[in-house]
């Protein structure tokens, strides 16, 4: 009966070394972050992020910062009376990231933004419905890139994930990403993929809070809490200033 | 460079570009007794200010040049507040006239289309008339070497003895005028309907109004004005502030921190410039926000989408 209980413990045992050795090989890919929580203070002006991380050495990294998911409303451009260009019609991206940053290693940046994948601004428009259905999904959702590019919230980095060393089959990387001033308070996702010939060996997400704190997180907190008093406080305080600037003006302004 | 984060904007600004770019306009707003909005607004888009907070943080600013230019125009003898008085009010109904008809045309589907129509017709009809009749002026006044006095030309006899007809006459003794109030009032309503359709503070239409039609003098234009646009702005800040939340009191600081000093200084230009070069130099920035905003509107957009909420 002992016997049989130990021998049972051995199995156990075993199987477990052999579950971990196949999670091992499946995902041996780990992501750090210097920092889980970025604070916006009052003299915030975007920041950089350290990642590093480990994945086994013939496979490539790529990191993916998106979030929060929301509906954006927007107007599509159109000809009025046949000459003027204008605001027309009104389409809704329902899903859409706020915020789709892509690092990747340099060279092939097209092998990595592949729909396959999961990457890049293709993986991206599937996952988005678009309102009215009849409006042209890819084309919009095109625009609306350009337009985020612009403000610096959707970007694909090429060349930014550096390589370490190969210890045992496993090498490790790292990465610089940027977080721009417009990346507004909320939380987001940085996943880091392991690609290896075309297909995720490997995935690992680690959450981002970008926090407001000190003067920004008062005045917000003020603003939306206590609109009315904040819309006083802050005619009183523009008064207050044209009064002051004016009474300093006094001599050199009546002297005339 | 020393920035600051602007949480309701959602952005981050150069502090000095910020402060620059308040100075600049309170200085016209100085000069020409205008909010400055419909250049402002325009501007901080520029920097990544999205067009709602925009705006509504303008308004803030404006209360604090403007405060800071009436006090200035006040020692000068320049505000007529009985007329400013009756601007307003005028001006505050024909504000809330204003808004319910953009309501409507907003339902019907063509609000941008009448927007922009209104924009640039206004824009263009305003400055290019200003700018014909100071240039006229101009000459005149380097023939006969007249002073700033001289008044729009072309009386009309007809429109004058109705005016005259008109009850509650009233002596506006800074304006040199007696008029009836109603005459104030109506104009001041006119000005707020346009001024709401356009989503600006309404500046640049009251000052031709008050120099064309209430024929005032050039000089107590410009702070009466001002007045009139300082309580226009404190209404619209607080209302801005109370149902949408777009006034970012960081960013309305920085600015005002600029304007303020950009009024009084402008105040002080103003003083040294008569009455046509004034109106001149006005007409100029008008046709020149009238030709970008026309350019806007012609040329083929490079980015096909915009995000909803601005004009």
């Amino acid at each position: 009966m002992k016997r049989l209980g130990y021998g049972f413990l051995m199995i156990v045992a075993a199987g477990l070394a052999w579950l971990g050795t196949s999670w091992a090989a499946e995902t041996p890919l780990s992501l750090e972050l210097a920092n889980a929580k970025i604070e916006i203070s009052t003299f915030y002006d975007g920041t950089t992020l350290d990642v590093t991380g480990t994945l086994p050495a013939e496979a490539d990294a790529v990191i993916q910062v998106s979030g929060p998911k929301k509906d954006v409303h927007l107007k599509q451009k159109g000809k009025v009376a046949g000459f003027l260009w204008m605001n027309k019609y009104d389409v809704s991206l329902e899903n859409t990231p706020a915020v789709y940053m892509v690092y990747t290693p340099t060279g092939a940046k097209e092998k990595f933004l592949n729909p396959e994948l999961g990457v890049g601004y293709k993986a991206l428009v599937n996952g988005i419905a678009i309102e009215p259905e009849s409006a042209d999904k890819e084309f919009i959702f095109g625009e609306y890139v350009k337009l985020m590019e612009e403000a610096g919230v959707y970007a694909v980095n090429e060349g930014t994930i550096k390589y370490g060393a190969v210890n045992n089959g496993v090498k490790s990387f790292s990465a610089t990403l940027t977080i721009p001033s417009l990346m507004s308070a909320g939380d987001y996702t940085v996943e880091a993929l392991a690609v290896d010939n075309g297909t995720v060996t490997g995935r690992s997400s680690k959450k981002l809070t970008l926090e407001l704190v000190g003067l920004p997180a008062s005045i917000s907190k003020m603003a939306y809490g206590k609109p009315l008093l904040f819309g006083i406080m802050a005619v009183v305080i523009a008064i207050a200033t044209g009064l002051i600037i004016g009474v300093i003006f006094k001599g050199g302004g009546g002297a005339h | 460079m020393l920035h600051m984060y602007l949480p309701i904007a959602g952005n981050s600004v150069n502090v000095f570009l910020i402060f620059g770019l308040g100075g600049f306009v309170g200085l016209l707003s100085g000069i020409f007794g205008v909010g400055g909005g419909f250049l402002m607004t325009p501007l901080l888009m520029m920097f990544g200010i999205p067009p709602t907070v925009a705006a509504a943080s303008d308004s803030n600013q404006i209360v604090g040049a403007s405060t800071s230019g009436t006090l200035a125009h006040m020692r000068l003898g320049n505000v007529d507040i009985p007329m400013g008085v009756m601007l307003l009010i005028g001006g505050v109904g024909g504000g809330a006239i204003g808004v319910q008809i953009i309501k409507i045309l907003k339902a019907m589907g063509n609000a941008d289309f009448l927007i922009a129509i209104t924009y640039v017709i206004m824009l263009g009809g305003v400055g290019g008339y200003m700018f014909w009749e100071s240039l006229q002026g101009l000459k005149k006044s380097k023939n006969a070497s007249a002073e700033e006095e001289i008044k729009a030309p072309e009386p009309n006899d007809g429109k004058k003895s109705l005016v005259q007809k008109l009850p509650l006459q009233f002596k506006f003794a800074k304006s040199g005028c007696e008029i009836s109030m109603l005459l104030p009032l109506g104009f001041g309503i006119l000005v707020g309907i346009l001024a709401a359709i356009m989503g600006v503070g309404g500046g640049f239409i009251m000052v031709p109004v008050m120099v064309y039609l209430l024929r005032m003098p050039m000089h107590v234009v410009v702070g009466t004005s001002l007045f009139q646009i300082l309580f226009t702005c404190v209404n619209v800040t607080i209302l801005q502030s109370y149902s949408n939340h777009t006034v970012d009191f960081i960013l309305a600081v920085l600015l005002l921190l600029g304007s303020t000093i950009g009024a009084q200084v402008g105040t002080a230009v103003s003083k040294r410039l008569n009455a046509d070069q004034l109106k001149i130099m006005l007409a100029s920035l008008v046709l020149l926000v009238c030709a970008k905003m026309m350019a806007g509107l012609l040329m083929t957009p490079s980015i096909m989408v915009a995000l909803k909420g601005g004009h």
